[in-house]
């Protein structure tokens, strides 16, 4: 073999070898990763799924996998919490109620991450174009302090679902007008400004019988005014009444000020009442079911898509199923405004509200690689172009970058409600001791809602026992 | 000569040989003492425990000061009191209508086997659904007995909104749930009886009462004792039904101890306190099963 022939197999060979090893070399470089994630299944997380299935490649080149198990909303928090409790470790991630904090910070389930955020100036900038609001609510533990756990993965809040086609009916709009004396709203620039002596205005109204003319149409069935959550289980009547009692002056017991604050007095003052009475009165436009104590979201809301609510205050998270013809028979019949506010003496409207939406966060045991990968799909899921398709697809955005936008409006009929509403939300408890508080209040509003006893009777118990219960728990000293 | 090579058995062979018995059934009680055993045993030691699972805290030894929590709670007895009142009632009415479809289906006639599938379906369907029907049923907005008063008196029929009313809601679910496991025993018993017996008893024109209580009750005594021990634990332990149909509304009037047990261990995540009440429970249980046995053995003495 001549020289030049040898050389020219050594370069082959040398290169062949050399793309071989360039080959495996970068197989052997890309991890497959999957991250685990329990979801509540609703459309935000749905839609998130959509997402990163079509879109989602990870920068590092692994390959990397996120599978949400979607597990439905009544049974979301026993399921994630009999998995994180168990110590199955299924879940990298999981979406969190924000009050879940307390208990699973101190059950040392959830990740802080003040220390990744510190080292990443990305995240840095995401935090910073967040809106503080959610921040506190979705992040913080304790809460309102600087130690972070929670990302938002969809900021929600309560709006009014209203019926267009009834609402701006003509005939409806006249005998509205001399019953009430004043117009019935109909655009969302009106409806933005009712208040909830408006609110028991519509319910005064709408309430007609079968066989009675509603918007021209002779009634099949009997049709309701209004409705809001009046459910017993979970927090749904809690996230309702407290709007009630932060827009008429009272307040819940105030964690941030612990060991402080305190809650007898506070929790069942006399604003507090006339707060709870107020929201009790509003009951009787609603349908019958709301005298159960089951009326809960799934319930207004079904109610509404099944077209016997003339309007209800709801998540925004159910709307892409009211607009959905499939889902809904109010489908193309449903504007959204803001959620009524209370009108001051000076005629300013207190807007205050229980924010709603979830952070999803990381679990202790997602480390190394997996932990990498989880942070990074985290900042795609919260950059400006992937959170604006998030909005275009139905979800809302908590970055001012896009709720912001000239263009968010446009993308659904609710997001004129949301941005707005944010600065108006405030979140309970993130306190350990949350579910016993939560569960004894709603047990203590649903004998006030089923006409077991009254407002005061009823503060006056949840007072009490959030006196005990959180000075057992050193939260009140 | 042929060579028939007979080889001695190795160790290993002839352990196996002498244990066959214990190594076939070994597999099975492994899986018991993993998934049964030691969990009941784990559970009874953190009983004694002051622990929570929502906690880092170690867990400190207690000694009985969780059971006496618990035993001096008022809510706890006040769940009793309700799971009682479930029990009462539920297993009583679920005899009555078990054992009067027993009778019904002893007898022949055109459809009968057909209509008894149809009465069987209720206990072969999943809590779930039986808690999630019941819940449209009660609904007063659509729901269909609603609907139905409401044709009559012109008004929704809110079923839910008393806590009697509510109790009674959920006795019906279960009574419809359950009654056809009452009537499967009553009516295996019931087609025990010898027929002879009763031809006997006509010829001797003794009264339909005294041919009951002389000859059918002692052939159905022992199956109904049976139905009221299984369904006495079940009805006590009743979690389902009230969690899907009133959550345990309105207030707390229809929060069985069960549910609570729930709430203790889910929500509130007082661990160790949850399972001290859990024992409890499994106490109560025991008692009664003991008491069943009592009577069984009585009456096999008698006869």
């Amino acid at each position: 073999m001549s020289y030049v022939r040898k050389l020219k197999t050594a370069i082959v060979g040398g290169a062949l070898v050399a793309a071989l090893c360039g080959s495996f070399g970068g197989m052997a470089a890309a991890e497959d990763i999957t991250i685990n994630m329990a979801a509540p299944d609703w459309p935000p997380t749905r839609i998130m799924q959509d997402l990163a299935n079509k879109e989602y490649k990870a920068k590092s080149g692994n390959n990397v996998k996120v599978v949400l198990d979607f597990i439905p909303w009544p049974d979301y928090y026993t399921r994630l919490a009999a998995s994180l409790t168990s110590g199955e470790k299924k879940y990298n991630m999981a979406v969190s109620d924000s009050q879940w904090l307390g208990a699973f910070v101190e059950g040392g389930y959830y990740l802080k991450i003040n220390d990744i955020i510190d080292k990443d100036p990305e995240l840095q900038a995401i935090f910073k174009d967040l809106h503080p609001n959610l921040v506190a609510a979705y992040s913080t533990y304790p809460h309102k302090s600087k130690n972070y756990y929670g990302f938002p993965q969809m900021p929600d809040v309560l709006v009014n679902y209203y019926r267009k086609d009834i609402f701006c009916n003509d005939d409806e709009q006249k005998a509205f007008k001399e019953k009430m004396g004043y117009k019935l709203p109909c655009t969302p620039e009106e409806m933005n400004e009712v208040d909830w002596k408006m609110w028991e205005d519509f319910g005064k109204f709408f309430r007609r019988a079968k066989g009675d003319k509603l918007a021209g149409q002779t009634l099949d069935d009997d049709f309701y005014g209004i409705a809001y959550q009046a459910g017993k289980g979970y927090d749904f009547s809690s996230m309702q009444i407290n709007g009630f009692l932060w827009q008429q002056g009272a307040d819940i017991w105030d964690e941030t000020k612990a060991p402080k604050a305190q809650a007898l007095g506070v929790v069942n003052s006399d604003a507090a009442v006339k707060a709870l009475e107020h929201y009790l009165s509003l009951l009787q436009y609603s349908p019958p079911v709301a005298k159960t104590g089951t009326m809960d979201i799934f319930k207004t809301d079904e109610l509404f898509r099944e077209g016997k609510l003339a309007a209800h205050i709801e998540w925004i998270g159910f709307a892409e199923t009211t607009i959905n013809k499939e889902m809904s028979k109010v489908a193309d019949k449903t504007g959204f405004a803001k959620m009524p506010g209370t009108k001051g003496a000076d005629g300013k409207m207190s807007r205050w509200s229980n924010i709603g939406g979830q952070p999803f966060i990381l679990t202790t045991w997602t480390e190394g690689a997996t932990q990498t990968e989880a942070i990074e799909f985290v900042k795609w899921w919260l950059s400006t172009p992937v959170q604006t398709k998030f909005a275009q697809a139905g979800g809302q955005s908590g970055l001012k970058s896009v709720f912001s936008s000239a263009e968010y409006n446009s993308y659904r009929p609710w997001n004129h409600a949301f941005g707005p509403s944010l600065d108006w939300q405030k979140d309970v408890w993130h306190i350990p001791e949350f579910f016993e508080l939560l569960v004894q209040q709603q047990e203590e509003f649903d004998k006030a809602i089923t006409g077991q006893q009254n407002a005061k009777q009823a503060l006056d118990n949840i007072a009490a026992f959030q006196d005990k219960t959180l000075r057992e728990a050193g939260q009140i000293k | 000569m042929s060579a028939i090579a007979t080889t001695k058995p190795n160790i290993i062979e002839r352990f196996f040989a002498r244990h066959r018995g214990p190594l076939l059934v070994s597999p099975a009680i492994l899986v018991l003492v993993a998934m049964n055993i030691f969990p009941l045993f784990w559970s009874f030691g953190l009983s004694f425990y002051k622990y929570r699972a929502n906690r880092q805290a170690e867990p400190v030894f207690v000694w009985f000061d969780n059971y006496i929590k618990i035993l001096s709670d008022p809510v706890v007895w006040s769940r009793f009191q309700t799971t009682a009142i479930f029990v009462a009632v539920s297993v009583l009415l679920q005899l009555i209508v078990g054992f009067l479809l027993a009778v019904l289906f002893e007898k022949q006639f055109p459809g009968r086997r057909v209509l008894l599938m149809l009465v069987l379906t209720p206990m072969m369907l999943s809590f779930v659904a039986v808690g999630a029907f019941f819940r449209y049923y009660y609904e007063p907005t659509f729901g269909l007995l609603s609907q139905a008063i409401k044709a009559i008196t012109g008004e929704p029929f809110i079923v839910l909104q008393s806590p009697i009313g509510a109790i009674g809601a959920i006795i019906f679910a279960d009574v419809w749930m359950w009654s056809p496991f009452v009537m499967l025993l009553v009516l295996a018993g019931l087609v025990s009886v010898p027929k002879h017996l009763y031809e006997a008893a006509e010829i001797d024109r003794v009264s339909w009462w005294r041919r009951f209580r002389t000859i059918t009750f002692p052939y159905i005594r022992g199956l109904l004792l049976l139905a009221v021990l299984f369904r006495t634990i079940e009805t006590f332990k009743l979690f389902d039904a009230v969690f899907l149909i009133t959550e345990g509304g309105p207030g707390t009037s229809t929060e069985t101890i069960a549910v609570y047990v729930y709430r203790v261990a889910f929500q509130y995540f007082r661990t160790s306190e949850s399972a001290a009440l859990g024992y409890i429970l499994l106490f109560v249980v025991v008692v009664l099963t003991n008491l069943y046995l009592f009577f069984v053995q009585r009456r096999a003495k008698e006869t």
